[in-house]
């Protein structure tokens, strides 16, 4: 016993005699993970974490280590959003969990499902200061949907159930377990006590209220003239796509997207009029516009979307339905609401719907679609749209594009078109920079027989560079486009148009030569011109695991048209001089 | 911060960093809160808390939101004057100075307070009622030189459930 007492204290565990029946909390942990469908872990070790490393090798789950805790969370987020399920990412306490914080804040705003598992000291030295203690609930409280301390090993297995469900339930999000050492070795019998609390809310529409509710929504959208569906991200999340391409194709009612929502309904049906917001496409702005009805799902109207509230849809009735009911209102007032599970709704709206020709609807889109276009506003994504574009051509069908932040996403979002719901993974709510290599990492590993790119900036390639390293280790077969304007290119762009072209603070330079760093990972790699990319594009095409494609971008190159901060949907510029 | 008060009742669970989770909330937004009470309902699961904040009214339809979306509160209520009865109880010091023995015994008459201690020069003064009128008896005994308060922050119920 006393044998077994020390081991135990140093992180062995014992599987003789009495102890046969019990497990370990980190044993609890893996096994209750395999039960929710856990098939991989993005992680780096710590001494913390250790008694769940040691279990994990006689675990089918498969742990992928990472070269930053920021990246491990951004490659489980990009599991998630590329698969649907919930994405895993461990680290240790301290300084590991403060590295997830920026990948679970990522996650929590694009609503993804995602369960992180930090490590942490003892229980009996919480709030001692100990070495790597930091409390990491209190940290990422405003950043999670939910967490947990486990406090003993009895409600290892309830806890983290619940984890899970709330991780994926309503609105999906993050969910952060911490998991003090001591629990992790400590061993009791599975299934010996469950967490009961009262976690369900009574804020249920009845389901006669609710049918009242789908009618009157559908009556309006009959009864206008001019109506319009903004799709958000919680159409895919809610796994409505093909019951909402069907209430479209069947009431003729043109869509426009939020960033988020991007993908979630096939872009080439005619119906599609591209993406809202600061960023969006000038046919998408002007039409919400002049719409007299919105039929708004899965959105919460974020301030990207909807520019100057006060000027938004200034002639709209607008409904709205989403999953969480704090998401309604909360940002634009609207007229009538539901608060439901997107699919049952609009399975339930179908029916309700009337077919409708709306000619002069169309009509006035169409002509619309032409002046905007003559405006040039097509042209905004310049070589590097075409650029992308281009390699969406010669990549099979369903290819997953994940896009980081700056210049680089608005043009990976405008030039992309996803053929699938999950075909454009791209953070809309943080705009977290660095974001693309891990995510592209956790996509692929997500979706192995689809290629997967990722495209950057140079700015927010450096910022997860490292990851080049798991990239190579793994053998993963991305392919990463890096656009080198040599600078903090979205930046550059707001001082020459706000700051008449007093440009600080966003020149990278051009003394890195990122082939010879990618060589250096062990990943292949190439250089292009924006102007002349065929040969890369080619020999990215053809190279079979990883590939890096470094492309040469003028540093004028920006993105148009957009709206000026503060001001409405259609005052949006076209070019430098406006 | 400007705005008026507003008064929030919340039914959340009786958990560990439930009540720091609410007022980070406020923190977050940048709202002080001017009053708080907590404690156990009839279910011991279950814990009420009692918050006035000063914030003007769209945010604090925010705020609420934001309350809404933490999964440890069940419910969250906005409390207008009308629909609920209000109370604080109050506690106040005062040393006592001989001429104003009678003013005292005069104050504590009308405004139906209690004396719970009373040493040879300190008394302890109770109040409860609602807000309004525990200013007025502060007003009242503030030059009669009041050495110390407690106060517990409003408590209140909706008059018809
Ligand atoms: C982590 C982080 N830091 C800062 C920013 C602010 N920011 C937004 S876009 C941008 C520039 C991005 O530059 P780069 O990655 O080179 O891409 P480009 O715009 O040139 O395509 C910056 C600094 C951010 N979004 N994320």
């Amino acid at each position: 016993m006393q044998k077994a007492a020390i081991l135990e204290k140093c992180g062995f565990f014992i599987k003789i005699g009495r102890y046969k029946m019990e497990k370990t909390g980190a044993e609890i942990i893996l096994q209750t993970l395999k039960e929710e469908g856990t098939e991989v872990i993005f992680g780096y070790p710590g001494a913390n974490t250790l008694p769940i490393h040691d279990r994990l090798m006689e675990s089918p789950i498969k742990h992928y280590l990472m070269r930053h805790e920021q990246a491990a969370a951004h490659a489980a987020d990009g599991y998630a959003r590329a698969t649907g399920k919930v994405g895993v990412c461990l680290s240790t306490s301290g300084p590991g969990a403060t590295n997830m914080v920026t990948g679970i804040a990522t996650a929590y705003m694009d609503s993804t499902p995602l369960i992180a598992l930090t490590g942490q000291v003892t229980t009996n030295l919480l709030g001692s200061d100990a070495f790597q203690e930091t409390d990491i609930i209190g940290i990422t409280m405003p950043i999670t949907k939910h967490s947990f301390l486990l406090n003993d090993v009895e409600e290892v297995e309830s806890t983290l159930k619940e984890a899970f469900e709330l991780a994926r339930s309503g609105r999906p999000g993050p969910v952060l377990v911490d998991m003090p050492r001591d629990v992790l070795t400590a061993s009791c019998k599975l299934d010996s006590k469950s967490n009961n609390g009262q976690r369900s809310k009574k804020q249920h529409t009845s389901p006669k209220e609710k049918l009242e509710q789908i009618k009157q929504i559908a009556t309006y959208l009959n009864r206008a003239e001019r109506p319009i569906i903004i799709i958000g991200g919680g159409v895919k999340l809610g796994k409505a796509c093909t019951q909402l391409s069907e209430l479209i194709k069947k009431g003729r009612i043109p869509f426009v997207t939020t960033m988020m929502g991007i993908g979630s309904i096939d872009s080439s049906n005619g119906f599609n009029l591209g993406f809202i917001g600061t960023h969006g496409n000038e046919l998408a702005n002007s039409t919400i516009h002049h719409s007299d009805f919105i039929l708004a799902v899965g959105t919460r109207f974020s301030d990207r979307s909807t520019s100057n509230i006060e000027e938004f849809a200034p002639l709209a009735t607008i409904a709205q339905i989403d999953i969480d009911p704090t998401s309604i209102g909360k940002n634009i007032k609207v007229d009538l609401q539901l608060i439901s599970d997107i699919r049952e709704a609009i399975t339930e709206m179908i029916p309700l719907v009337e077919k409708k020709e709306r000619p002069e609807w169309f009509q006035r889109i169409n002509k619309e679609r032409e002046l905007s276009e003559k405006r040039g506003s097509r042209e905004g994504c310049g070589p590097a749209g075409k650029l992308i574009s281009m390699i969406q051509d010669v990549m099979p069908e369903k290819t997953t594009a994940v896009a980081d932040v700056g210049l680089n996403q608005i043009w990976t979002v405008r030039s992309w078109q996803p053929k699938t719901p999950r075909g454009l993974i791209t953070c809309g709510g943080m705009g977290t920079m660095g974001f693309s290599v891990p995510a592209a990492i956790g996509a692929k590993i997500g979706v192995q027989n689809q290629e997967v790119v990722a495209f950057s900036g140079d700015g927010g390639f450096y910022m997860n560079i490292q990851e080049l390293a798991t990239i190579s280790y793994y053998n993963l077969p991305v392919k990463i486009v890096v656009f080198n304007n040599g600078n903090l290119g979205m930046i550059r762009q707001l001082q020459d148009l706000f700051y008449g072209a007093r440009f600080n603070a966003c020149e990278l330079g051009n003394k890195v030569d990122m082939v010879m760093v990618a060589k250096g990972f062990g990943i292949d790699a190439g250089r292009v011109s924006v102007n002349d990319p065929e040969s890369g594009i080619e020999k990215m095409r053809k190279t079979d695991g990883p590939y890096l494609l470094e492309v040469m971008v003028d540093p004028d190159t920006y993105v148009f048209p957009l709206i000026p901060p503060g001001l409405s949907n259609i005052e949006m510029i076209y070019r430098r001089s406006d | 911060m400007n705005g008026e008060e507003h008064l929030i009742s919340m039914l959340v669970n009786n958990k560990p960093g439930v009540l720091s989770r609410v007022a980070g909330v406020f923190g977050r937004l940048g709202y002080n809160i001017e009053s708080l009470c907590v404690a156990a309902t009839t279910d011991p699961e279950i814990s009420k808390i009692t918050l006035v904040s000063k914030s003007n009214s769209d945010s604090t339809e925010r705020t609420k939101k934001q309350l809404e979306k933490l999964v440890d509160v069940v419910e969250v209520t906005e409390l207008g004057q009308i629909q609920s009865v209000q109370r604080e109880l109050i506690l106040i010091g005062i040393k006592l100075q001989q001429e104003h023995r009678a003013e005292i015994a005069r104050a504590v008459d009308i405004f139906g307070c209690k004396i719970i201690s009373m040493k040879s020069d300190y008394y302890i003064l109770e109040v409860v009622d609602n807000k309004e009128k525990i200013e007025t008896v502060l007003n009242y005994f503030a030059p009669l030189g009041i050495e110390e308060i407690a106060r517990t922050g409003v408590i209140a119920l909706q008059k018809d459930k």
